[in-house]
């Protein structure tokens, strides 16, 4: 029985299968997959998620359209939002930061970052 | 006064009877005094001796007393032996557990690097798709190797020269193979690939670049001008990633070029994109069979 419920949005399959890979060996946390914001809207309109992973640089819908999407949601108001992007730039990542995005991680991702803030945000040892 | 004694001469019996009384009364007097003297010794004595019992009573105790001080001192020691024992142990089991959390850590990372590598592979050969496999290729340099700015070339059939596939944020000119960088590096079929990364690298000095292989056929080659600036260091898989990539890289464009041909003879020039995996092995039972025949 799973305590935590993550959504990870990424329209590369490849990366998906990469962050979901690293993510699976934390425990308690079950993993729903979105290919893009529009899909990480349709997911999020019926489910409550403890933890957002998110891609920036998506087709349709962005990372910081879908973060500033998500705060608004009553629903997921407060729900940690981790953004991964490959850029590094100070600037996208106050932009992240001000939309109400949680953490920021640079590509190459490292599976051990990104359960260390995977961690951090939902309290876990 | 005249002498008594002269008085008792002439008065002997009462003189006599005085003197018997006067030593008798001396006598008991003295015997009275000695029996007092005695006693007063005796009481002495037994005051003394009560005493000396209760001084051999309080160093009896006190001998006791040191004894089991004596054994106490003895018991603290061998405790604070098996004390120090324990804290050693303990030391060295904190020492193991940290030493065992590291492997842990060590062996997980491993994991990850290993399930990257797996996932790698496994998209690069997903699709014979070419335009699918060049888009995994590039999609391998960014989002795992964090490669920014890079060209994927493909040698032509005489080998004298490469030409680009794919260039991302760079120009990527003709190169002749023998001919450095990247020419050099499909020549002599090793990879290249500088001790740091840096987001300063150019045409002529790339951070990395790596011959694809096919067989021991150089049939290309990946070259990496710079890296994201994020990217300080080469993580301990980058060259893994790079020598597979090398590797399965040409194997999976041969592959995907093969399909395409296959599918331009089928279906038409504009349709080189399309396959049919049932159609591409159709023909495997009559291969295989040659191949057994030719042993």
């Amino acid at each position: 029985m799973s305590d935590y419920s993550c959504l990870v949005v990424e329209d590369s399959p490849m990366m998906r299968q990469l962050i979901v890979f690293a993510l699976a060996r934390v425990k308690r946390i079950q993993i729903t997959e979105a290919e893009d914001g529009v899909d990480a809207l349709r997911k999020l309109a019926s489910t409550k998620y403890d933890l957002i992973l998110t891609d920036i640089n998506m087709p349709v819908m962005d990372g910081l359209k879908l973060v500033k999407r998500i705060r608004a949601d009553a629903n997921h108001a407060q729900t940690p939002i981790i953004v991964i992007t490959t850029e590094g730039s100070t600037e996208d990542r106050q932009r992240a930061m001000a939309l109400g995005a949680n953490a920021y991680i640079t590509k190459p991702i490292q599976a051990p970052q990104v359960i260390q803030k995977v961690k951090e945000l939902l309290k876990l040892p | 006064m005249t002498d008594d004694r002269d008085d008792r001469q002439s008065d002997a019996p009462a003189d006599l009877s005085r003197e018997r009384e006067t030593f008798v009364r001396q006598f008991l007097r003295r015997g009275f005094e000695i029996t007092e003297t005695v006693i007063s010794e005796n009481q002495e004595l037994r005051d003394t001796l009560e005493r000396f019992r209760e001084e051999n009573g309080r160093l009896r105790a006190q001998l006791a007393s040191n004894d089991a001080i004596r054994d106490l001192i003895r018991k603290i020691e061998e405790l604070e032996v098996e004390r120090r024992a324990l804290s050693i142990r303990s030391e060295e089991l904190a020492e193991s557990s940290r030493e065992s959390e590291q492997r842990s850590m060590a062996v997980e990372a491993e994991l990850h690097d290993l399930a990257n590598l797996y996932i790698a592979a496994t998209h690069l050969h997903s699709t014979l798709s070419l335009k699918g496999v060049v888009k995994h290729l590039a999609e391998l340099l960014q989002q795992l190797v964090g490669a920014e700015r890079f060209a994927i070339y493909v040698s032509d059939p005489d080998g004298k020269m490469a030409r680009s596939i794919y260039a991302e944020g760079m120009d990527a000119p003709d190169v002749i193979v023998g001919e450095a960088p990247t020419g050099l590096v499909m020549a002599m079929r090793v990879p290249k690939i500088e001790d740091t990364p840096h987001p300063a690298g150019s045409l002529d000095a790339p951070v990395a670049t790596v011959p694809m292989l096919v067989r021991d056929v150089c049939v290309g080659a990946i070259t990496i001008l710079s890296v994201f600036a994020q990217k300080e260091r080469w993580a301990g898989v980058d060259r893994e990633f790079l020598a597979l990539l090398g590797s399965h890289g040409g194997t999976a464009l041969m592959a995907a070029s093969l399909q395409a041909d296959r599918s331009a003879e089928l279906h038409g020039p504009g349709k080189s994109n399309t396959y049919d995996p049932l159609d591409a092995l159709r023909n495997i039972h009559e291969h295989l069979a040659r191949f057994r025949d030719a042993g």
